[in-house]
């Protein structure tokens, strides 16, 4: 009787222990891509290295782009000042978006869905809560994501100088593109 | 009895502290291990240290940047006369000499260019070879090492044009490497061991190869803004008669393509032989001269996309 109490108390302690086993499906190699759209000049970047994360099981998602690895830009010494004077990408390397999703999916049929995901855009190291909506499509391997959103740079506290006023749009457009697949 | 009351307690203990893990674990957690992922990437990657300068000068000499690939930089200097020249010559501003130059970057680590000085209507050519890059991650490096040969023409007429005059005599070579260094984000020091040679020199005691010692930095103080200097030290038993070390200070301003280089130095030449080896001028008795360089950056290579 004592054993088998045991026995009962041991696979217990299994169960307990064990990690709630949740489903992330995940990427490498998303693709983010900005414009700002000013009346002087279009300034156009993308980078194709975005990680991504999201536990189907409880909703939520991360996502997360090294700053430096942006590449575009109308030379290569506005790419160093967009590191440099801007995103200031050596204090803060990552721009990263996470939270929850909205809306409630079922993974397992395959199909087009919008989605709101809510959660915090930190961008510049400065933290903004955002509803970002979405297309998230359920494919067999996984889904794929793609959104169109802009970011405010006063909201990100990235100054604009006064003589790159008309070179540089105060909202810039942002499109995120990711195919996220099944572990 | 007593002791199955234990475990079980323990059991329940246990699995409501791992649902409580449970809740706790939110999305920071994905994001965590999101990092966790980029800083495996980042050891594995390696990253080049960028903008340890603004530009590829630093007041009259070279700065360990290089051009980008397929990107001609326009270098217009000026260096005006003397500041003690009093009120009548404008502190100098009646008198200038000017140097125009072009760069480009054939690669990102080999950049070759040329110019023309109105002093001692000089020609320059020069390139500039990155031999090391500062990096970090995989591969580690502490410093940026480039090495620097220009080449000289003078082509101001002989000044005995009776005598037997060689071409020869008109050049004059440089090799310069520069080892620089990114210590933070504001600063940046390098140093310059160079070899100036020139095939003729005026009195037969004075050497033809002159080995100096530079040292330069810079100091950001805003991001669009820094202070540098540079001083090149010669042996005093080796040099030309009547010359003295060259010190420069000055300030970096950059808005967008442009860098504005704002400076007061002893020396007027701009080229290597001539700063280094042909100064005159003693800060002590204010024969300096004021100069700006301005630099405008033009993307002339096909663009990768983005």
């Amino acid at each position: 009787m004592c054993s088998r109490f045991r026995l009962f108390i041991s696979i217990l302690f299994l169960v307990a222990a064990m990690p709630l086993q949740a489903q992330v499906f995940s990427t490498n190699n998303g693709k983010v891509q900005f414009r700002s759209d000013a009346p002087l000049e279009l300034i156009r970047a993308s980078s194709d290295q975005m990680k991504g994360k999201l536990d189907i099981g409880r909703k939520l998602f991360a996502f997360s782009v090294p700053v430096s690895t942006f590449e575009g830009f109308n030379n290569p010494l506005q790419k160093e000042h967009f590191n440099e004077n801007y995103m200031e990408s050596n204090l803060h390397p990552n721009a990263t978006f996470s939270g929850k999703i909205i809306e409630d999916i079922d993974f397992s049929v395959p199909g087009k869905y919008t989605v709101r995901a809510k959660g915090n855009l930190v961008v510049h190291g400065v933290s903004q809560e955002r509803i970002i909506k979405s297309e998230l499509t359920v494919t067999p391997s996984g889904c794929s994501i793609l959104s169109n959103f802009t970011v405010l740079l006063a909201d990100h506290q990235i100054p604009i100088p006064k003589v790159v006023h008309e070179k540089l749009a105060s909202e810039i457009k942002v499109e995120v593109k990711a195919s996220l697949i099944k572990p | 009895m007593r002791k199955m009351f234990g475990y079980a307690m323990l059991a329940i203990a246990v699995a409501i502290s791992a649902m409580g893990a449970g809740h706790a674990q939110d999305t920071t957690d994905l994001l965590s291990q999101l990092e966790q992922e980029v800083i495996g990437d980042n050891k594995s990657a390696t990253n080049y240290t960028t903008a340890t300068f603004k530009t590829t000068r630093l007041i009259n000499g070279h700065t360990v940047e290089n051009v980008a690939r397929g990107v001609l930089d326009v270098k217009i200097s000026h260096r005006f006369g003397k500041l003690n020249n009093g009120l009548y010559e404008l502190f100098g501003l009646d008198n200038a000499t000017m140097r125009m130059g072009l760069d480009y970057g054939i690669t990102s680590t080999l950049m070759v260019g040329f110019g023309r000085s109105t002093h001692q209507k000089t020609l320059d050519a020069f390139f500039k070879w990155k031999i090391l890059r500062q990096s970090t991650g995989k591969r580690r490096m502490p410093i940026t090492l480039s090495y620097v040969p220009t080449v000289a023409l003078k082509t101001l007429k002989f000044e005995d044009p009776n005598r037997k005059n060689y071409f020869s005599s008109r050049l004059f070579f440089s090799h310069q490497l520069i080892i620089g260094r990114k210590f933070s984000e504001g600063t940046s020091i390098q140093l310059m061991p160079t070899l100036v040679h020139r095939n003729l020199v005026t009195y037969a005691d004075e050497p033809n190869d002159i080995l100096a010692l530079g040292i330069g930095g810079r100091q950001k103080i805003s991001k669009r803004v820094s202070i540098n200097a540079e001083y090149y030290y010669q042996h005093p038993d080796y040099k030309l008669r009547g010359t003295t070390n060259s010190l420069s200070l000055g300030f970096d301003i950059e808005t967008g393509g442009h860098v504005f280089q704002l400076h007061v130095t002893n020396s007027q030449g701009m080229a290597e032989r001539t700063f280094i080896t042909e100064t005159t001028g003693l800060w002590e008795k204010g024969d300096l001269y004021f100069g700006f360089n301005i630099s405008r950056v033009f993307t002339v290579g096909k663009r990768k996309r983005g």
